[in-house]
């Protein structure tokens, strides 16, 4: 998930010129992916992504919502934003992705998005209240994104929050461990 | 948050026991995803294979679905092809033995009650399937209107119903009978031996628009439930490179590119089969006024009939091709300027075989094809073309 890759980011790039393959099993524990840190060709970190700053930083926390979203929140009071592995599987291959705009005000609850497959349409609800600081244009030419990398490359909005304390005082934003408990009563 | 409208019509909420088709454990066994549907756990998808590469497998290989939760009846007697003339506007007249047509089961007002397959066997003898989702009122109904007639024998009976689908159908399913079936062309049926000794009942037909056969492999006995089960898993075994199971999920954007209809969304009881835009099933022959009289006509030929002559109809089911998020049932549709509103979606998505979106709509019949519409899509008017269905050209086999 987007916390171990994060947490994990300095061995990930230290490795970089080793294998992909024989980094990557501790790494790619339930939910993470191999390809957050590198791009495809050269294995080498991508300095230009958005997430590079904050790949190599880390997040302060992680936090999921019970309806499958996840909000990892930095050290600059800016989260971003994306759905579970869970949520991605369960909605199957992912066509369409519609993003908020740069600038949106959202309250807990607004709708920020929709991610659509096949068979179905799912809006996206901003678990936090802030404003949209930037959104993952790279979804609107490859949706698959959220399939293929849903905590991670497949985020969708980064938001400034409105006010830091939210994060730790909602009772609607799961740890990880209630989130993987909320699971089990699917 | 995320809150996962996923369509109702994969996921029933069903708190009643679901009923297993005879395949059930195969679909276990082949990892399939389990839903409720329409009072049965049914697969939605296999594993390994998402929505996109099964719809897609079925456009250039061999699909198989189980469609066994569909209701099979037999309709005997001299009386029969009276029943079946008052509850559908078929012509039974103008089917040989066994050919088979798709009619629609109409209320007296001429609403659908649902669409079903009509198989001719004999002039007393009809085999007819109607779809999982209406079944208890499909029965109350021709139960009802039977009783109005004296030599009538209507009866349900269960099976494993297997949909065989894909170009390459027909070149799987011969190595498994003797019977030619090059000679069975879309339409016509037959009463069919498999190598294994089992005596199925095989139509060449479909609800994806590829070539394909339907059989009813008889599976109330354990032994006959095995067959059926071994016949399943064989073909899957024997052609892994041609044939999998396939679930609902391809099965509904597959019959949506061909321009089918699904009860439920295209079709209801306050809709006619004319304003469906299903003319063609009241065949000329059925159009005379005579049909209107309650002794020789069909239920709510009066309306029916008077739509055709009348052409009163103003909106038509159509096509709409979008990009963007794609059009779902309910969103209504705009003209181009946005100002006006002319009509409704009754079932879309994405379109793996074309790319973009599908939708089949209700709209204003002044509104020509190749028209610039607006879909209002969580709350934004978005832009769509009215476009002919079907999307996806049907692939069937005919002489």
């Amino acid at each position: 998930m987007f916390k171990s890759v994060l947490r994990t980011s300095s061995p990930l790039i230290r490795s970089s010129t080793l294998s992909i393959r024989s980094t990557i099993p501790s790494f790619t524990a339930k939910f993470s992916t191999s390809r957050v840190v590198f791009n495809s060709i050269s294995h080498k970190v991508n300095q230009q992504s958005h997430l590079y700053k904050y790949l190599t930083e880390g997040p302060v926390s992680v936090k999921y919502t019970a309806e499958h979203e996840w909000l990892a929140t930095f050290s600059d009071d800016t989260a971003f934003v994306g759905i579970t592995k869970y949520a991605s599987e369960a909605l199957g291959d992912v066509t369409f992705v519609e993003l908020p705009e740069i600038g949106d005000q959202v309250e807990v609850g607004d709708t920020i998005g929709s991610v659509e497959s096949v068979k179905s349409a799912s809006e996206i609800y901003s678990p936090i209240a802030g404003e949209v600081i930037a959104i993952n244009e790279n979804l609107e030419s490859d949706p698959s994104l959220i399939n293929s990398d849903p905590i991670g490359n497949g985020w969708i909005a980064q938001i400034k929050l409105a006010n830091v304390e939210d994060v730790e005082a909602s009772e609607e934003l799961l740890t990880e461990e209630q989130y993987e408990a909320s699971l089990e009563h699917e | 948050m995320l809150r996962t409208s996923i369509n109702k019509r994969f996921y029933s909420s069903a708190s009643e026991t679901l009923l297993k088709t005879p395949l059930y454990d195969a679909h276990v066994q082949l990892g399939g995803k389990m839903v409720p549907y329409a009072g049965f756990e049914m697969p939605v998808l296999y594993k390994d294979q998402s929505h996109i590469e099964s719809h897609n497998w079925v456009r250039s290989k061999v699909g198989l679905f189980d469609v066994s939760h569909m209701l099979q009846h037999t309709v005997i007697g001299k009386d029969s092809s009276k029943l079946l003339q008052k509850i559908t506007p078929i012509d039974l007249s103008s089917l040989k033995p066994f050919q088979f047509s798709l009619s629609v089961l109409l209320n007296d007002k001429g609403g659908v009650i649902d669409d079903c397959i009509i198989t001719k066997h004999d002039d007393n003898h009809y085999y007819v399937v109607t779809n999982a989702g209406c079944r208890a009122k499909d029965i109350a109904f021709i139960k009802k209107e039977a009783s109005q007639f004296n030599d009538i024998s209507h009866e349900t009976f269960e099976s494993t119903l297997l949909a065989i689908q894909g170009p390459k159908a027909q070149h799987v399913l011969q190595k498994f009978t003797n019977e030619d079936l090059s000679k069975i062309y879309f339409g016509n049926a037959k009463f069919v031996q498999l190598h294994n000794g089992q005596l199925i009942h095989l139509a060449r037909s479909g609800y994806t628009g590829e070539d394909g056969f339907e059989l009813s492999i008889p599976s109330t006995t354990p032994e006959d439930a095995k067959s059926a089960q071994d016949f399943f898993q064989t073909l899957i075994n024997e052609y892994p490179d041609l044939v999998r199971p396939i679930g609902l999920a391809a099965r509904d954007s597959l019959r949506l590119e061909a321009g089918m209809c699904l009860y439920g969304h295209e079709l209801n009881e306050d809709i006619t089969p004319i304003d469906a835009s299903l003319a063609w099933l009241i065949p000329k022959s059925r159009r005379d006024d005579v049909n209107i009289r309650i002794k020789d006509g069909f239920n709510g030929a009066s309306t029916i009939l008077q739509q055709i002559k009348n052409k009163s109809t103003t909106s038509r089911r159509i096509g709409i091709t979008s990009k963007g998020p794609s059009p779902r049932d309910n969103n209504k549709i705009f003209s181009e300027d946005g100002t006006t509103e002319i009509g409704y979606i009754t079932s879309g998505s994405p379109s793996p075989t074309l790319g973009g979106n599908v939708a089949q709509a209700f709209i204003d019949k002044k509104f020509k094809i190749g028209s610039n519409v607006k879909i209002e899509i969580r709350g934004k008017k978005r832009d769509g073309v009215i476009t002919k269905l079907p999307f996806v050209e049907s692939n069937l086999y005919k002489p």
